[in-house]
């Protein structure tokens, strides 16, 4: 497995394997692999981008965090963030009804955009993350475990519930004249919520994620050949896999 | 400004012939079936660079910018009071804070709603417009700006959450109720389609140029 570099002048060979080293995502560097403590981070000596951040017990710690961000989600979404009193009358709104209002008023686009945003996808987020960690700590995967990662870092940035936040802060100060404001369960179960969600992705490391589910899924195909053949995987084979 | 000058003695993964899966950061080499590799861990293709990249972003960013105009232009929300009912626009909005004299939450929302979405803008224009003539200043800045425009892009939603909630929150019937207006899904249009462009942007063509 070493890759011989085809190198545009043509009088240096380079030899690399490719598990020894870091490629930049965002500039093609070659970064040689350099063993680091929890807490320090690799980056990138061109563009500094993060190569590699290793969380100690990352992934007991992202499972309690996104279990917390579950068990709060529901009394964040549905239940009131906030109570208004003009004159007596009284109204409340909380994350759902924002989306409920937009939709009955006519703005699907709109309401879908921020249904998403703010509901289904920070849920998944944490679902998947949950799911995921708990599996990561058994030093378990499959493809769908894979297929899950995946997933997860494609939403990754369309969960905006911090964007939601400042949102609520805004509204605070916009109405803060015209009425009296009460702050309901809603408004500290979704602060609660927000600081799981922030955490629990902080506290992800993706490089070994992706290593133990690559290990175990490794594992898994290598003992389902075995038996299903009965005959001894041939070397060449384990080699091109590794 | 340290990685611009001695850029013929570092290796990229081109030279050595290694390719990144962009799903998840693997380092596989370069084989003869270069078209179709997959990557061993997770399945996904992987390509060199993204396909594609700038015919994407450009895409993208061409649409952004036209709904940026309806964005600003039309009413973004409507405020019915007593029966009558007023419509204001992201910068009617603004102009409300800063005389009413909250500067914080009026800053904010200018830099939110106004300044990152035309920020973004011109920074991805100038990013592709940099990478289709090969430039081979400021490579480091670029990058770091592209970092920035990808931080900053979903805090353009705030304007939308804000709408939202006051759609829900403001409901007095007669009195007063606050509904979304015609700019709002321009607005959404324009936060989705500008973090898309620069999701398919792939920032290594920006280094490409100092191959
Ligand atoms: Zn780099
Ligand atoms: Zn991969």
């Amino acid at each position: 497995m070493d890759g011989q570099g085809q190198d545009s002048t043509g009088n240096k060979k380079v030899t690399l394997n490719p598990r020894d080293v870091f490629l930049c995502p965002d500039c093609d560097l070659v970064i040689p692999k350099v063993a680091i403590e929890p807490g320090e981070k690799l980056c990138c000596c061109r563009c500094g981008c993060v190569l590699d951040a290793p969380v100690e017990n990352g992934a007991e710690k992202t499972m309690a965090l996104s279990l917390t961000g579950l068990l709060l989600f529901v009394p964040a979404i549905f239940l009131p963030l906030l109570t208004l009193d003009i004159l007596g009358l009284e109204s409340t709104g909380s994350i759902y009804a924002s989306v409920k209002s937009l939709l009955v008023s006519g703005f699907v686009f709109t309401g879908f955009a921020v249904l998403l945003t703010s509901i289904v996808i920070p849920f998944l987020k944490l679902m998947l993350l949950c799911v995921i960690s708990a599996q990561v700590c058994m030093h378990r995967g499959s493809r769908i475990t894979v297929a899950m990662f995946r997933l997860y870092n494609r939403l990754d940035e369309w969960g905006m519930l911090e964007v939601y936040m400042i949102g609520i802060l805004v509204t605070i100060v916009k109405l803060f004249h015209m009425a009296s404001i009460t702050y309901d369960t809603g408004f500290f179960c979704f602060i609660g919520l927000l600081a799981a969600t922030l955490l629990s992705s902080s506290m992800l490391d993706e490089n070994y994620y992706w290593n133990v589910i690559h290990e175990a899924c490794q594992k898994s195909t290598q003992s389902q050949t075995a038996a299903e053949t009965l005959v001894p995987v041939p070397s060449d084979v384990v080699e091109e896999r590794t | 400004m340290k990685g611009d000058a001695p850029r013929k003695t570092l290796l990229t993964g081109m030279d050595a012939g290694l390719f990144l899966c962009h799903e998840c950061h693997y380092v596989v080499k370069a084989g003869d079936e270069a078209e179709n590799l997959k990557c061993p861990r997770c399945h996904s293709a992987i390509h060199p660079r993204i396909p594609n990249s700038l015919a994407h972003s450009w895409a993208f960013v061409i649409t952004s910018l036209v709904l940026l105009f309806p964005a600003n232009m039309l009413p973004i929300m409507a405020v019915e009071y007593m029966g009558s009912s007023e419509c204001s626009t992201i910068m009617d909005g603004i102009i409300y804070f800063f005389k009413e004299g909250s500067y914080g939450i009026g800053t904010v929302i200018l830099v939110a709603s106004v300044l990152v979405p035309v920020f973004k803008i011109v920074g991805i224009i100038m990013i592709l417009v940099s990478i289709h003539f090969r430039i081979e200043s400021w490579l480091r800045h670029k990058t770091l700006m592209f970092r920035f425009i990808e931080f900053i892009g979903r805090w353009s939603m705030l304007d939308i959450f804000v709408i939202a909630l006051l759609t829900a929150l403001v409901n007095f019937g007669f009195l007063s109720t606050i509904v979304a207006a015609p700019a709002a899904p321009f607005f959404c249009g324009v936060v989705v389609s500008t973090m898309l462009a620069a999701e398919f942007l792939d920032t290594r063509l920006i280094w490409d140029a100092a191959r």
